[in-house]
């Protein structure tokens, strides 16, 4: 074959061809780099003002308890379809899985221990039984819900967010929520190295934390509060918030986690150089625990249904009893094959919330930390970070029927809410020794030398106009506010009132400036303690005059100096 | 191109056991096939699958369907949710991080049970010695390891590529003792009576007449790193395909998780393909012996 004539190119010339049509690969490869591999949709920068003013404006101003006077049916998505979940009417158990948290303490209490008996509040007062099965992983869960294996999904409400959109694809797996099981307090927490004294200083830091759990909306929550880009932080994702504490042990790199007792309790004790930043002991309204059930099976039982709701407040009314308490114990570590002394020590994770907490949460439109407000707070903070494209309205999943009926009927009329914290008056400079858990800026336009933060607009020769607001965001100013020192009830707060410094050395007397600057945070403690009925001597309030310009590098910024610090203290410092 | 280098199918000259005894019958054993039976009869099951995907999910209505779409979307909800795989969630970009680490902890697993394997095979007294140890890796729940990789890799790059490391060698070394064991006793009595030394006898008889087999071994290996891509990537989600099914499971969209299920065999099927493109280059003898 070596005789025959060479025709076509030669080695080189082969190598000549190959070379340019691999670059003309590249080339194109490169130009169409875009389109071939796109990089992830990027997360974009969060307007934060925009965070802080969520709603319009509410006009009706002053108002106590405001009750919602919808029809939830109006509102909820009509079922359609056959049923589909798994059901024997001669047997009626409802499937129900928990994870593991002592928030299920009182359904466990009801229920006499996991499997369904005929001891069961259920069973006797009700007429159904209950199966509480242990499904951890929320996935799992959220699978058995789908498939109709089980009735009932349990989560917290920011998990609640994320799942909505895939389970509404379909009205008979839609979501419906009933009651509130519980206030995460102290579960849930956020561990850092030594060199991080307040939210603002995770700024450029790695932190780590499971995606997705209720670990990503309290660090994204605090992150958006404190005024830091969540893009300005490295964020590490796990599956699970267990190996997003073991991450933070094993990688000096990792600056903060977000995890969960006991995890969190334990590192600051065996890892040097680490202490607890916040936990939900402070932040005690911000993650809740409720169940959805399948909509399908809703409106098939609405009895059953009534009977869910009022059977867990009639567990926790059962353990307030020492020895059923001790018995629930028993029978929760049973069911999670743990001794129930450790059980026992999940005891302060959680605070169950009674028919009271449950009323306020679901039917109190003026809660600042209802189901409404921490719905559209969590949808807010998920939408901007990209997690969710279409998010639902809360009266979408939110259904308070069964609470109405149960107020109407006043079973529970003897469950107070006990989750109010007291204050004892303090003072700023007491509170302020501590560095704050974080602190946020707020921009309310003060009428020149006017302490009235609903100060209307004046006309040419200087008299008040009617019906106007000189600042018309006023409201939803006030209303972030409310929302974050509603989510950490249990804190102190510190409203610092800051002026700009165009007077300085014009003749105006320090005393008037500093007076004017501890009037307007007066005034913005003031509108907050009567349109949200906060307790007063939650807030501390302190005027600091010009003393302290908002950017020390750039002192004269009058328009960033005008302002109030809302400053969250934890509860110690008082 | 012929389908499959390792499938019978392409030796047509291997006289048919069988066909005298068996006469007509449509199932003969190691029966010749023509290529175009060997691809329409694979093809066949894949077809029925699809058809049971279609009619179970077919139906405007979500809820008048057999399969909710909140459990298993249709085939063609899943093909619509392409784009957004693609550009949202930079699916070739996390193909190529899942690939390379893949790729990586399959080359580090091969560092360690290469060796391992051709020294068990060849000398008894090590093969004694790690016995013990891989049959208690085989019989290991792997992902009860994470949290232990992760103290001592940390969370980066070096945990996957040690945990995906680590599932290859607990599954290839058992293999390649065997592919080296396999080799003929004749083989080595002859070489011994040519004057091998030792180290002959195992670099020029053992190891180049297993060859083939322990290429099968690595071929066969090789999948095995996908099935392990979702619990390597727990840590520090958010990239690579194990990581975009985490996410879709969580917060959707629920198709992702099917489309990612079918990129990766589209994955395993061209990697396969290349395996035995490659076996057939390195062993030709093997396949004429067939």
């Amino acid at each position: 074959m070596n005789e025959q004539q060479k025709v076509g190119p030669t080695v080189l010339g082969k190598l000549v061809l190959i070379v340019f049509v691999l670059a003309l690969v590249a080339g194109a490869a490169y130009y169409f780099r875009d389109l071939l591999a796109p990089g992830e949709r990027a997360q974009g920068t969060v307007d934060i003002d925009e965070f802080r003013k969520v709603e319009a404006p509410d006009t009706k101003g002053v108002t106590t308890v405001n009750e919602y006077n919808y029809v939830p049916a109006e509102k909820l998505p009509p079922v359609k379809g056959v049923s589909s979940y798994s059901w024997d009417a001669g047997e009626k158990v409802v499937q129900f899985p928990i994870n593991v948290w002592i928030g299920w303490l009182p359904i466990v209490a009801a229920n006499h221990g996991f499997a369904p008996n005929d001891e069961s509040v259920f069973a006797k007062k009700h007429g159904f039984k209950v199966n509480l099965r242990l499904i951890d992983d929320p996935v799992v869960a959220r699978d058995a819900f789908a498939a109709g294996e089980s009735h009932i999904l349990w989560g917290t409400l920011d998990m609640m967010v994320l799942f909505t959109p895939e389970l509404m694809k379909d009205s008979r797996t839609a979501p419906r929520i009933y009651q509130q099981v519980d206030w995460s307090s102290g579960g849930d927490g956020i561990v850092v190295r030594g060199n991080i004294h307040s939210v603002k200083d995770l700024k450029g830091k790695t932190i780590v934390y499971a995606q997705n759990s209720p670990s990503q909306y309290f660090i994204n929550n605090l992150l958006l509060n404190a005024g830091v880009q969540p893009s300005t932080v490295t964020h590490k994702y796990t599956a699970t918030a267990f190996e997003a504490a073991a991450a933070f042990v094993a990688d000096k790199k990792i600056d903060a986690c977000v995890s969960w007792a006991p995890d969190i309790y334990n590192i600051p004790e065996k890892v040097a150089g680490t202490r607890i930043l916040t936990t939900t002991a402070e932040a005690n309204k911000l993650i809740a625990d409720v169940w959805a059930a399948r909509a399908d099976f809703a409106k098939d039982h609405p009895e059953i249904i009534e009977g869910l709701v009022a059977g867990i407040f009639e567990g926790m009314d059962l353990l307030k009893d020492d020895t059923l308490r001790a018995q629930a114990y028993q029978w929760m570590g049973e069911g999670y094959g743990m001794p129930a002394d450790e059980v026992e020590a999940m005891a302060a994770d959680a605070h169950s919330t009674n028919f009271a907490e449950n009323k306020g949460f679901f039917l109190n439109a003026n809660d600042p930390a209802n189901f409404e407000r921490t719905w559209k707070n969590i949808t807010f903070v998920y939408r901007e970070l990209g997690l969710i494209d279409t998010p639902h309205r809360f009266d979408e999943v939110m259904d308070f029927s069964a609470m109405k009926k149960l107020d109407a009927a006043g079973t529970f009329a003897h469950q107070k809410d006990e989750y109010r914290a007291q204050f004892a008056p303090t003072t700023y400079r007491k509170v302020s020794a501590e560095s704050p858990i974080l602190t946020q800026t707020i921009r309310i336009n003060f009428y020149p030398n006017s302490a009235n933060i609903f100060e209307p607009q004046h006309d040419a020769s200087g008299q008040p106009i009617k019906n106007t607001l000189y600042d018309p965001s006023v409201s939803a100013t006030l209303e972030k506010v409310a929302r974050l020192v509603g989510q950490y009830e249990r804190a102190i707060i510190a409203v610092v009132g800051h002026t700009d410094s165009s007077m300085k050395g014009k003749g105006t007397r320090y005393e008037d400036v500093k007076a004017l600057s501890t009037d307007r945070a007066e005034a913005v403690k003031r509108a907050l303690v009567q349109k949200y009925k906060f307790d007063e001597n939650k807030f501390t309030v302190e005027g600091m005059a010009w003393d302290q310009p908002a950017d020390p590098d750039d002192p004269t910024n009058q328009a960033l100096n005008r302002r109030v610090e809302i400053s969250v203290y934890p509860p110690e410092a008082q | 191109m012929s389908p499959s280098a390792d499938s019978r199918h392409s030796a047509p000259t291997r006289p048919e056991p069988g066909t005298e005894r068996n006469g007509g019958a449509w199932l003969q054993i190691r029966e010749p096939l023509p290529t175009w039976m060997y691809w329409a009869l694979g093809v066949v099951p894949i077809a029925v699958l699809l058809l049971a995907w279609f009619a179970v999910t077919a139906g405007p209505i979500p809820e008048e369907r057999l399969i909710s779409p909140t459990i298993l979307p249709s085939p063609m909800e899943v093909v619509r949710s392409f784009p957004s795989l693609w550009f949202d969630r930079a699916l070739t970009r996390n193909l190529a991080i899942s690939f390379s680490r893949v790729l990586a902890g399959f080359v580090a697993a091969l560092a360690v049970a290469f060796p391992l394997g051709l020294f068990m095979g060849s000398f008894s007294k090590i093969k004694a010695a790690f016995t013990p140890l891989t049959v208690f890796g085989a019989y290991l729940p792997i992902p009860a390891l994470v949290p232990l990789t992760m103290s001592l890799f940390g969370t980066g790059e070096a945990q996957k590529v040690a945990f995906l490391g680590l599932a290859f060698a607990i599954y290839l070394v058992p293999l390649f003792v065997a592919a080296v064991d396999g080799v003929d006793d004749t083989y080595l009595k002859t070489a011994y009576t040519l004057g091998a030394s030792r180290w002959q006898a195992v670099s020029k008889v053992l190891l180049p007449i297993s060859w083939p087999d322990l290429y099968q071994a690595m071929r066969l290996g090789f999948g095995i790193g996908w099935s392990y891509i979702l619990l390597a990537e727990m840590v520090d989600v958010g990239r690579g395909l194990g990581g975009i099914i985490i996410t879709s499971q969580r917060r959707g969209p629920r198709e992702h998780i099917y489309l990612v299920l079918l990129v990766i065999v589209v994955v395993a099927f061209l990697t396969d393909k290349l395996w035995v493109a490659l076996g057939r280059r390195l062993f030709p003898y093997r396949e004429a012996t067939r």
